[in-house]
């Protein structure tokens, strides 16, 4: 769907963006992350036309993109970081929808923003004017805007910063309902606890440059050798550590009050000889549970520069 | 219709029903009138048994006193050889006019600032269309403006029995040709500078340099400040409104037709300049702030 | 001393002291050149002090400079320029070098002139005669001047003789017939005296032939000279350089008109521009002078009269030249069919007794103006508040229109529909308030 080449982007002497190769595939949710100044905005406004690349190519639906190939525009939809509220106050939702609607040149537009402002929620406040609109309110207005033409992908740049618990939860709820409706979406965002919650793929950015691009199963797996079960007990006796640690499967072992949390190579299973290892010393597990390796901590095991080169072989399909 | 135009003509839609419903060009637009009114009204005053004899009225004589001094008395009389019209017309028109480039530049400077042009750009739609659908939004209110000054003129010259000739119509012809150049100046303004207040002080000053170099070289002054305006002017001249403006009127004073024509196209050709020359600054500079 | 007589005291020794304060006009010694330049009309003298830019002449027409040394100096109560040749007046001896904008050079040198302006059907018939030409019209007309002097002062002695003759008689008559004698005969030889006809002035000039001068007579085609004084030993006369603008009309053969309202007769004003509404109050009639114009540089043609006058250089202004002789105008107004008018001489009556002002009569030379000129010729424009709208235009003395004559009078109005622009003007507000109120309910009922 989206495609990048060796995308450049230099502001002077400074280059902001240094030969990426994306690849944002159909139907799928892409997250795009990196730590601020790393080069997403300016990656993004790139895809979007708003600046030009200082070499390299941008492919939408496998045609390359110019400015002027306004027809490629239409098939996407664009929620930005933030709504600009000040402007246009005497608007109401449905005039703000109507605009667009007329932009976009869409079919039968009043039933498209009823069913819309139906969907997202927004019906009652219809004709309420935007400037009284909160925070979350806005974002799905801006939402709405975005699938008003029916795009093919949607490109969202941290929609849910500011948001509350359930505006998260609800923007949430509509990425997936848009994807399940065979949208392909791209999300900017710093929220890495959501981005690993829904995406499907993540790419890293940092510095301008490209780290790598994958599915989150794929980059734990390759960063990281080993994992840890945590064994709830009622009570840890003393010595158990050293002696759980000298079971073959077991590379480390540490105890938090009552919370054995043992480090296990990443392949294979290794709960049943632990717990048949707890029985015989008389323990009982209340509770095994593996931690999972969270986006987050990929996330800065990769920003970090003398772990950025071991990805550099990696998936960027 | 190209996509562009197409986008241009919806943005200036929304633009045209934004001013209408906002206060501004009505408060403007009144002002205008009343400034007419007095205008036409203490003319009627002015006029005794021999003729219009600024003298009569404190208005026309503080008026009479500062044009004859700045311009002469050829020009006062020129002014108002056909009545008070043609000049309370370009007074009525002179606060809209003023309002309306003022508030598009400030304006055009917000929007950009606050992400609102880079939202419609998103869309089938580029900056080059934003700016159109400026500039098609002040010419269609300019129209507008002139057409209700026009028609309040006619009203108060049936009332007063006053001539509504050809230098009325000259007037609002001239006026809306010269607002052409001067609202592609204040694109170009809003173009060039990076925020809304830096826009209105750059295109207020081009006004006013303009407006300096035409008095310096138009008024009654002394030769050395005549001769430094004509020097500059003659460097300047060729993107002045007020000088094409200037040479239609002179063409008319003269019963030149086709020398007003040609001053009134090159207004026209002026303003295709500078907004191409605005259209080339956004493609460089883009739609972010 | 009481305080109101101390006060008188220092008033008084004020007025006498403050007059000695005021500073007399600074002199300064100029090498200056004096005009007398034609404008269209006229001749009129001008000067070009050192100071100022350049002279500026009218094309095509002689005119005539001469070069000298004097005071000049500046007068503030009328605000211009003058000199002072009473005190110092040095004429300037030499060659007068033009050069024109493409370097060549045409040296004049000083000849002796006389111009006149001979009676025809148009005020104007000036004409220049140079050398001898000019001593022969000169001697000509000292010759006529003469004779018509010495006719006079023969009327006046026949005038007083007739007169000590009637006084005479008038004495006798009284004592005889206070003596109860028969005066018949002597009433017969008093009324048979005749006062003599008075010798009628030299009638061929409207300006007769100037005294001969001898000057510069510089006529030149349109541009911009240079000019400069080469002293009879070869040297360039320091100071002398000068610019010199010679300038043409633009148009010619335009009609203004002098506008006389019956009200205020003894000031008359101009309408000089074409196609120009007379706008009045209708309280009373007009009388209308057409005259020809013709279209000068304002700049130019205000130095032209003045050196140091200002103008707008980039205006064009409308110059009286002359009166349209026989003119006649034709009227049409309200739709009404169309009327022409002839010029006719008017006589100013005072009104008799402790009425104050005057009306404004056809002139009867026959009746109750015997023996008396004309006040005005012109064309009278009736005229009432009623009237609205009066469109006219001038004829010739042979009925033919004269092109860029066309004028209207309209007569202003303040009705009491004037109330209603005020409103009017306020409308865009009352359409912001619709405005208002609608979105407001708009919002009020979502």
């Amino acid at each position: 769907m989206i495609q990048t080449r060796a995308l450049v982007k230099r502001y002077g002497t400074f280059t902001a963006v240094d030969g990426i190769d994306l690849h944002v595939r159909a139907g799928e949710i892409y997250g795009f992350l990196g730590p601020n100044g790393a080069g997403k905005t300016s990656t993004i406004m790139m895809l979007l036309g708003i600046t030009r690349p200082t070499s390299g190519d941008v492919l939408l639906f496998g045609e390359r993109y110019t400015s002027r190939r306004v027809h490629l525009r239409r098939r996407i939809g664009v929620v930005p970081e933030k709504h600009p509220r000040g402007v246009w106050p005497w608007m109401t939702a449905e005039d703000y929808l109507r605009f667009f609607a007329e932009l976009f040149d869409v079919p039968r537009p009043q039933e498209r923003i009823e069913a819309l402002l139906k969907k997202v929620d927004l019906h009652t406040v219809r004709n309420t004017r935007i400037r009284e609109f909160s925070r979350g309110m806005l974002q799905k207005l801006s939402f709405t805007r975005a699938i008003l033409h029916d795009p093919d992908v949607l490109l969202l740049d941290e929609p849910i910063s500011g948001l509350d618990p359930l505006g998260i939860q609800q923007v949430r709820d509509l990425i997936v309902s848009e994807n399940r409706e065979g949208r392909s979406i791209v999300i900017s965002s710093h929220q890495l606890s959501e981005m690993e919650r829904i995406c499907h793929r993540v790419a890293i950015i940092s510095r301008g440059r490209l780290l790598t691009e994958d599915t989150m199963e794929h980059l734990v797996a390759r960063l990281f050798h080993e994992r840890e079960i945590q064994v709830e007990v009622e009570q840890v006796p003393p010595g158990l550590a050293p002696l759980l640690e000298k079971l073959p499967s077991v590379l480390g072992c540490a105890v938090h009050e009552n919370t054995l949390v043992i480090t296990v190579p990443r392949q294979g299973d290794y709960r049943k000889p632990i717990s048949e290892f707890l029985i015989s010393r008389g323990l009982v597990p209340l509770r095994i549970q593996e931690r999972m390796v969270s986006l987050e901590e990929a996330f800065v095991t990769i920003t970090q520069e003398n772990i950025g080169s071991l990805v550099n072989g990696g998936d960027r399909r | 219709m190209s996509d562009r135009t197409r986008a241009a003509r919806i943005i200036a839609k929304k633009q045209v029903f934004e001013a209408l419903i906002g206060p501004g060009f009505y408060v403007a637009l009144a002002v205008g009138l009343l400034l007419g009114y007095f205008l036409v009204s203490a003319f009627a005053r002015s006029v005794d048994s021999s003729g219009f004899n600024p003298r009569l009225h404190p208005l026309y004589d503080a008026i009479g006193r500062a044009l004859e001094g700045a311009f002469g008395t050829a020009f006062v009389d020129g002014l108002f050889a056909e009545g008070p019209l043609p000049f309370a017309f370009a007074v009525s028109y002179l606060p809209v006019f003023l309002y309306l480039a003022v508030s598009s530049v400030f304006k055009f400077g917000l929007e950009r600032n606050a992400g609102a042009v880079e939202l419609v750009v998103y869309g089938p739609a580029d900056g080059t269309s934003y700016l159109i659908a400026c500039y098609l939004k002040d010419l269609f209110l300019s129209l507008l403006a002139l057409v209700v000054i026009l028609g309040f003129t006619l009203a108060a010259a049936g009332i007063f029995n006053d001539f509504a000739g050809p230098a009325l119509f000259l007037t609002a012809v001239v006026a809306f040709f010269l607002s052409l150049a001067l609202l592609a100046y204040g694109m170009f303004a809003s173009m060039v500078t990076a925020n809304a207040a830096s826009s209105l002080a750059l295109f207020l000053g081009i006004v006013l340099f303009f407006l300096i170099v035409l008095f310096g070289s138009f008024a009654i002054v002394g030769e050395y400040v005549r001769s430094l305006s004509t020097v500059v002017g003659n460097v300047v001249q060729w993107i002045s409104p007020f000088y094409y403006g200037n040479l239609s009127l002179q063409a008319n004073a003269a019963g030149d037709p086709l020398g007003l024509l040609a001053g009134l196209a090159l207004l026209v050709c002026l303003s295709g300049a500078i907004l191409a020359a605005s259209h080339f600054i956004m493609q460089a500079r883009g739609v972010r702030p | 001393m009481s305080a109101v007589r101390r006060a008188a005291s220092v008033i008084l020794f004020l007025e006498v002291l403050l007059p000695a304060c005021a500073q007399a006009p600074v002199r300064m010694e100029n090498l200056v050149y004096s005009a007398l330049a034609f404008n269209g009309r006229t001749f009129s003298p001008t000067f070009a002090r050192e100071a100022s830019d350049a002279i500026y002449l009218i094309a095509g027409v002689d005119s005539f400079l001469t070069v000298r040394k004097t005071f000049v100096y500046f007068w503030p109560i009328t605000g211009e320029w003058k000199t002072d040749t009473d005190t110092l007046d040095v004429p300037l001896e030499g060659t007068l070098e033009v050069t024109d904008g493409k370097g060549r050079t045409l040296p004049i040198v000083s000849t002796r002139y006389t111009y006149y302006n001979e009676k025809g059907e148009y005020e104007l018939n000036w004409k220049v005669a140079q050398g001898a030409e000019a001593d022969r019209i000169w001697a000509r007309w000292s010759e006529r001047l003469d004779a018509y002097q010495a006719a006079a002062r023969d009327y006046r002695d026949k005038a007083a003789r007739v007169g000590q003759e009637r006084s005479s008689l008038l004495a006798r008559i009284e004592v005889l017939r206070g003596q109860g004698k028969d005066v018949a005969a002597l009433v017969d030889r008093l009324s048979g005296l005749r006062d003599p006809e008075p010798p009628r002035p030299p009638q061929d000039y409207v300006v007769p032939p100037a005294e001969i001068q001898e000057a510069f007579i510089l006529n030149l085609p349109r541009g911009s000279y240079s000019l400069r004084l080469r002293n009879p030993d070869g040297s360039i006369m320091e100071g002398s350089h000068k610019t010199l603008v010679v300038h043409e009309k633009r148009r010619s053969s335009g009609i203004g008109y002098e506008v006389i309202p019956g009200d205020k007769w003894t000031r008359p004003v101009q309408s000089p521009t074409p196609s120009s509404v007379l706008y009045v109050d209708g309280s009373s009639d007009l009388y209308l002078r057409p005259y020809l114009e013709d279209e000068y540089n304002d700049l130019f043609y205000a130095k032209t009269i003045r050196n140091d006058d200002r103008g707008n250089p980039n205006l064009m202004t409308w110059e009286r030249i002359q009166q349209v002789p026989g003119a006649s105008i034709q009227l049409s107004a309200n739709g009404a069919a169309v009327e022409v008018i002839r010029e006719q001489p008017w006589f100013v009556e005072q009104l008799q007794g402790a009425t104050l002002g005057y009306k404004i009569v056809p002139y009867d030379p026959q009746g109750g103006q015997k023996d008396q000129e004309p006040s005005l010729i012109a064309v009278r424009i009736p005229l009432d508040a009623r009237s609205s709208v009066v469109r006219l235009s001038a004829l010739d003395s042979a009925g033919r229109p004269l092109a860029g004559s066309e004028r209207q009078i309209r007569v202003v109005s303040r009705p009491p529909a004037e109330a209603v622009l005020p409103l009017l003007a306020l409308m865009p507000v009352v359409v912001l308030l619709t405005v208002i109120i609608f979105r407001s309910s708009k919002y009020k009922r979502s």
